[in-house]
């Protein structure tokens, strides 16, 4: 490969959901620099921030694919964004790296998703959490389509196990208004809580709980949990060290997974950013994006999405999500699944682990899935 | 809020020529579940399978082994063609979606479940005009033991129909069956009040 490849980062990192994107650019600028330092100028990064506007991502995304002569972007955060991104990759047959946990049923061929769908957060979720506390949570969401949809899913699989939704209420991005919410919660007594809010509004509302479990013991973590799948380390702060303690969190990454192939990787975090940063399921994940696509292209040889999703499929690359395999057919990773219990510290212990579960994007396998048992460490 | 539609194991049969848009298709199809077979021969009425998706810019009459729209099946039309008649064709097959060509993978699943939905629809709108109509064919049977009930019991006619109703109500009957029984000597006249 003699020219230089260019792939455009289209993250924001101011708006509703700044500390996701913050963080998400931060791992993607850290992939980066560790490609330059192997491959020099092979690799070069075209970076947008379109500032959480709708708008701004189109445009982007636009002038990466068209002027810039990018053929792969990582980024987008939100459903919305990606939604109205991918039709512009199609166009330019590029292709989307998208790395969020997001609410399934999709399986574009211009996109590679390395961010989980339900049946890789949501199910094994239920699964730890219906036996343990009950079978009659309360159900609360960012106003857009992953709230709706996790909600439903939720509803659907609480349905299943003969369990009652006890509430299911939205409010809009950025709402911090919770106080109502948390009112009609007190007074219907959930077996467990799922927090599909997003930035400011699940800060609150995590913060307000906390209060309400002060008053009534019945609200504590331990037993009445607020639960959500994607909740980063980076945004504890903004909770309030010891807010959130207890409350819990699904990811396919978090700081704390104990593996050789994450020591290393904390190691080399430490010495750029110090060892005070945490790293979150959102930095890993841009960073493994990152490492895979520029990998692939300089394996392949080529930036062409064929002979790089080509490569993909191919072997299992070694990430720090562990190895990762891009399903050929659903274009999504495999991706082990954690649960986390927030600490004092501002990070997330491990209570519960599985292995790398195949990406079900339209839960075709779900009526003859078994609950697959949980290596439950503490 | 409806359930997951879960396409498992369905069978789906695409009607095109195959092209780069059947390649893309069936490989959606297959993610979504379902066993794909693609041809460009009319279907077998004996051997249908559970979803059909048929091109409705080259399709034919006599493709689908229906006439006027009573699709047996839930049916999803390809089309790039804007003519208004290629439309039609498609609706007269009794498609309940439509999917444009060139075929975005992500147009797929969205218009099976609404080919599905639409296709439930029907059946159920169908079943209940049958029922409707056989109550409206025995409607003079009403009418008649209605007359019988004023003319014996010397009721007027509200009260005479009253009875009948609470005839029919009390043994869960339609007020059609029991007027048919009271009027072949089956069933006696049912007393006042």
């Amino acid at each position: 490969m003699k020219d230089t490849v260019r792939i455009g980062i289209l993250y924001s990192t101011t708006g509703p959901y700044a500390e996701i994107g913050r963080d998400a650019r931060d791992g993607a600028d850290f992939a980066i620099e560790e490609i330059r330092a192997l491959h020099g100028s092979a690799i070069e990064p075209v970076v947008i921030d379109p500032h959480a506007d709708i708008t701004a991502y189109l445009e982007g995304a636009r002038s990466m694919l068209r002027d810039h002569g990018c053929r792969h972007i990582v980024g987008t955060i939100t459903s919305l964004a990606r939604k109205e991104v991918i039709p512009l990759v199609e166009k330019h047959d590029g292709l989307l790296w998208y790395m969020c946990p997001y609410e399934g049923f999709e399986a574009n061929d211009n996109v590679i998703y390395t961010g989980g769908c339900p049946n890789q957060h949501l199910l094994p979720l239920f699964d730890y959490l219906i036996p343990r506390f009950g079978r009659r949570p309360y159900l609360v969401g960012a106003n857009y389509v992953w709230g709706w949809e996790m909600n439903r899913l939720a509803r659907e699989l609480i349905e299943e196990a003969g369990g009652e939704v006890l509430g299911e209420r939205y409010l809009p991005l950025e709402e911090t208004a919770v106080e109502r919410i948390v009112l009609d919660i007190e007074q219907r007594r959930p077996s467990f809580i799922l927090n599909n809010f997003i930035g400011p509004s699940s800060y609150a509302f995590l913060a307000a709980i906390r209060a309400l479990g002060a008053r009534d013991p019945a609200f504590r973590p331990e037993n009445c949990p607020v639960v959500s799948c994607d909740l980063q380390e980076s945004e504890l702060p903004y909770i309030g060290l010891g807010v959130a303690t207890g409350q819990l969190c699904a990811a396919a990454y978090f700081d704390t997974v104990a593996t050789p192939e994450n020591a290393a990787f904390k190691a080399q975090v430490a010495a750029k950013f110090g060892s005070q940063r945490r790293i979150s399921s959102v930095f890993a994940s841009a960073y493994a994006s990152v490492k895979l696509c520029a990998d692939a292209i300089i394996t392949a040889g080529t930036d062409d999405p064929l002979a790089v999703t080509r490569q993909l499929s191919a072997a299992p690359t070694p990430t720090v999500l562990g190895p990762l395999l891009i399903n050929p057919d659903t274009r999504h990773a495999a991706l082990p699944f954690h649960l986390g219990r927030i600490n004092d510290e501002g990070g997330f212990d491990i209570i519960a682990s599985q292995p790398a579960i195949a990406a079900d994007p339209y839960l075709t396998n779900r009526r003859s899935r078994m609950p697959s048992p949980l290596r439950i460490v503490s | 809020m409806r359930e997951t539609p879960n396409f498992t194991g369905w069978r789906a049969t695409v009607l095109h020529r195959e092209d780069s848009n059947t390649e893309r298709l069936t490989r959606q199809l297959r993610l979504i579940g379902f066993q794909v077979t693609v041809q460009w021969q009319p279907l077998d009425a004996t051997d249908l399978p559970d979803f059909v998706l048929v091109d409705a810019d080259q399709g034919w009459d006599g493709l689908l082994p229906w006439t006027g729209g009573n699709a047996p099946l839930p049916l999803v039309t390809l089309l790039g063609s804007e003519a208004p008649g290629r439309i039609a064709w498609a609706m007269e097959q009794g498609a309940g979606s439509i999917i444009a060509k060139p075929l975005g993978s992500s147009a797929v699943y969205p218009a099976l479940v609404m080919a599905l939905g639409i296709h439930h629809e029907r059946k159920a709108v169908i079943e209940k005009m049958k029922h409707l109509e056989e109550r409206v064919r025995l409607r003079p049977l009403v009418h008649a033991a209605v007359e019988r009930i004023i003319a014996v019991r010397k009721v007027d006619e509200e009260f005479a129909y009253t009875i009948l109703r609470n005839c029919a109500m009390q043994r869960r009957m339609p007020m059609e069956q029991v007027a048919a029984s009271i009027l072949g000597g089956a069933e006696p006249l049912p007393e006042a009040g």
